[in-house]
């Protein structure tokens, strides 16, 4: 009976060592917050001290790594020796997109955040409730700033209540990657603009133009997102969660969801889609090994397209496929936008605002242009030469720039509190829908189940 | 006189109040935390806001995702348990004997051991690529590895038993050099042959520490999380969305610790079972 005892209690032992294990890392996670947060608070304590210069630090958190986040570290170095107001900006970098604005939860948690964060595009909605942000709006109306300045497309996608959040920094569009070696030996001279147009010229891709695949298609919800745009539909209710948080899916009703996923099934039934797997780079590898005669991905990673290619082909862009051909619509943003977070001290916000003005100036936006491809988000960065010289050397990135021009504003996009699930949910079950050959209907309809069960546990919780 | 006894009597409780303090600290504290979450739903803050009782765990028991994690946990504890045993005891009676470069052998097969599992599943990660991985090419395969229901459990599943076999290895060789050489010298003796050997004196002499690992193993392998993160996300569709990853997923990505923590608190009592009924077993199967 003791031995028994003993061991039950050794069994619930181990047992709680394993709770416990999942519950370190949450205290893991507090503290890599912490630590990330606790330069900026001795850099102000260090900058109250000496104050009679009126120094400021703020503390930046940025999501870009490799030739990007270097583009940003010499930006920031830049602004850090120019400016004339004693301003020090400390960069930090803080993993991926995901992993940033999940940082940020567990650090507005303890209060102690950064003074300036870059949130992606689907992290608007969630930015926009929380309550812990200064609407760029406010800063931009103080200085008088003119907001014209800033592609009126890309702007629509953080105004809502014609408000602008957030200031827009790194936008980018997906576009259509094409090797135009193999379409050249397939004697193709029209790129194609549609889904179906893709399927229309599959076989000749594969059989006379020798591709291994036709197009190597990631299972990314951001081109969900993109082909429900392209056929002028909501994703969500209430104006796209523009006029109003959202409360159900729209893609659903409105039919969007079940067309673009027929068009996408099409294709990977008759071979030419194989599964490349799952996120937004998944099919480049295969696009620029020689591989895929076509591939869908952001602008951003034009350059690093071309680099990895390394002219073993001739890369060719297109616009943004349609789902069918009469569809009408325009593609919205993505990337990220500059939040200002609200940290109670007027000096700090000013200088967080000089920094963002700096980030956002023609110059500075032409120099990021060059460095990473993501969009100026300024018209004017378009008159600086490093954007002419840029220009010149990837001819392949004015596609991007048109495709921006000739959408609308109409064509913004969604904005939704859970986004991050539910582009999640989307990818988990296209992907299933590919593997387990299930309809695209009831795809669409277990998609909007799981997204529409979120998104009314989020409303009753966050009010 | 009085006062004496009473140190006598109180200072048991203060040499044991530090290692206390720490388990408090650090398992009792998350520990009730835990279960007190489990029976409400927090806000995107992570702050408990409305008291559900038992809601969460009826979701999830209604959940066809969560059985499917379950079923998926409990495909890869097997195959990660089996062939990570079965690979440290290869490899350990292999090296159980000394010829020149044995420790070139022994390093490599204790190597496992050292490898973080993040970096090891990144190194997978391009190896199994399906258009530039090195697998296909020496296989001359087009088989998507990682983006395949079939393999990407099996995938992740290999990896682990790979990186959990170094410190098997090294379990079953201490054990292996505790068994007395001199019983392998009368069963020569008696004209055992090597099979006989083997199973039934090296075996049984390893009962104890084969015990052991089992344990540690197998709890081990329910907390498997980097090598899920980096390769596959828990895809495709769910089919390596491992209990552990999904807590991780539903708390840290989703924001709803409640759920969450329902789910640890079950994973607990699974593994609070399971390891019951191991020592149970430990009564009938291992010599001392």
């Amino acid at each position: 009976m003791k031995k028994r005892a003993v061991s039950f209690c050794m069994a619930a032992f181990m047992a709680v060592g394993m709770l416990s294990g999942c519950s370190s890392q949450t205290g893991a996670g507090n503290t890599t917050a912490e630590s990330a947060a606790a330069p900026s608070t001795t850099a102000s304590i260090t900058a109250d001290a000496s104050g009679n210069q009126q120094k400021t630090a703020i503390t930046f958190w940025h999501s870009m790594g490799g030739v990007n986040g270097e583009a940003i570290d010499a930006l920031v170095e830049k602004f850090n020796k120019e400016n004339t107001s004693g301003i020090t900006v400390e960069a930090q970098y803080q993993g991926s997109y995901d992993d940033a604005i999940n940082k940020l939860k567990s650090a507005q948690i303890g209060n102690m955040g950064a003074d300036l964060v870059q949130i992606y595009d689907i992290g608007t909605r969630f930015m926009i409730d929380s309550g812990w942000v200064v609407p760029m709006q406010q800063l931009i109306d103080a200085d008088k700033w003119d907001i014209s300045q800033v592609e009126p497309n890309i702007a629509a996608y953080y105004t809502v209540n014609k408000t602008l959040y957030s200031m827009p920094f790194n936008s980018s569009t997906p576009i259509l990657y094409y090797n135009k070696d193999l379409f050249k030996k397939a004697g193709i001279t029209e790129v194609p603009d549609s889904l179906p147009g893709i399927e229309r010229i599959g076989d000749d891709l594969l059989n006379k133009g020798g591709a291994g695949e036709v197009i190597s298609l990631g299972i990314y919800g951001w081109f969900f997102e993109q082909f429900t745009c392209k056929q002028q539909a909501n994703y969500a209710d209430n104006g796209n969660g523009r006029d109003g948080a959202a409360t159900a899916v729209d893609f659903d009703k409105n039919g969007a969801g079940v067309k673009t996923l027929t068009a996408w099934k099409e294709l990977s039934d008759k071979g030419y889609a194989p599964n490349v797997g799952r996120g937004g780079d998944a099919g480049l590898a295969d696009f620029s090994s020689g591989k895929s005669a076509m591939t869908l991905g952001s602008t951003a990673s034009l350059k690093q397209i071309l680099n990895d290619v390394n002219g073993k082909f001739e890369v060719g862009t297109a616009y943004f496929p349609k789902v069918s051909d009469d569809d009408k619509g325009g593609v919205s943003i993505g990337g990220g936008s500059l939040w200002a977070l609200n940290n109670n001290d007027a000096a700090r916000q000013k200088a967080v605002w000089e920094f963002v003005k700096f980030l956002v100036s023609p110059e500075s936006q032409a120099y990021w242009n060059s460095q990473t491809g993501y969009f100026p988000i300024t018209t004017a960065a378009h008159e600086e030469p490093v954007f002419k010289d840029n220009i010149a050397k990837y001819p392949q990135f004015q596609t991007a720039i048109d495709q921006l021009h000739d959408s609308t504003p109409q064509s913004a996009g969604a904005l939704l509190s859970v986004f991050p699930e539910a582009r999640q949910t989307v990818e988990t079950e296209i992907e299933n829908m590919i593997n387990n050959n299930g309809t695209p209907e009831d795809a669409v309809s277990k998609m909007a189940e799981r997204i529409n069960k979120s998104i009314a546990d989020y409303n009753l919780l966050n009010k | 006189m009085k006062f004496k006894i009473v140190t006598r009597n109180l200072s048991p409780y203060a040499y044991i109040a530090p290692a206390m303090a720490v388990f408090a600290v650090f398992l009792f504290f998350p520990f009730f935390k835990t279960i007190y979450l489990s029976v409400f739903k927090t806000n995107k803050m992570g702050q408990a806001k409305l008291f559900v009782g038992a809601g969460n765990y009826s979701e999830l028991l209604g959940s066809a995702s969560f059985f499917n994690s379950l079923l998926v946990t409990a495909v890869f504890v097997l195959i990660v348990v089996s062939v990570s045993m079965l690979l440290g005891l290869t490899t350990a009676v292999l090296c159980h004997q000394s010829f020149p470069g044995i420790r070139i052998f022994s390093t490599a097969y204790a190597l496992p051991m050292a490898i973080a599992s993040s970096s090891a599943a990144m190194i997978f990660k391009i190896m199994l690529h399906p258009s530039i991985g090195i697998v296909n090419k020496l296989l001359s395969l087009h088989i998507n590895w990682i983006s395949d229901p079939k393999y990407a459990l099996v995938c992740v599943a290999l990896l682990t038993a790979w990186l959990n076999s170094g410190i098997n290895f090294l379990y079953f060789s201490a054990g292996l050099s505790n068994i007395d050489d001199i019983i392998y010298e009368r069963a020569s003796v008696d004209g055992a042959d090597a099979f006989q050997k083997f199973f039934r004196l090296t075996l049984p002499g390893l009962s104890p520490i084969l015990f052991y690992t089992l344990v540690v193993n197998i709890i081990q392998s329910f907390q498997s999380f980097g090598q899920v993160k980096v390769l596959t996300m828990g895809g495709p569709g769910e089919s390596t969305n491992l209990i552990v990853y999904s807590i991780y997923r539903d708390a840290f990505f989703n924001y709803r610790f409640g759920s969450a923590a329902a789910q640890s608190v079950i994973l607990f009592m699974i593994i609070m079972v399971l390891t019951l009924c191991m020592f149970r077993l430990e009564k009938k199967g291992v010599d001392y």
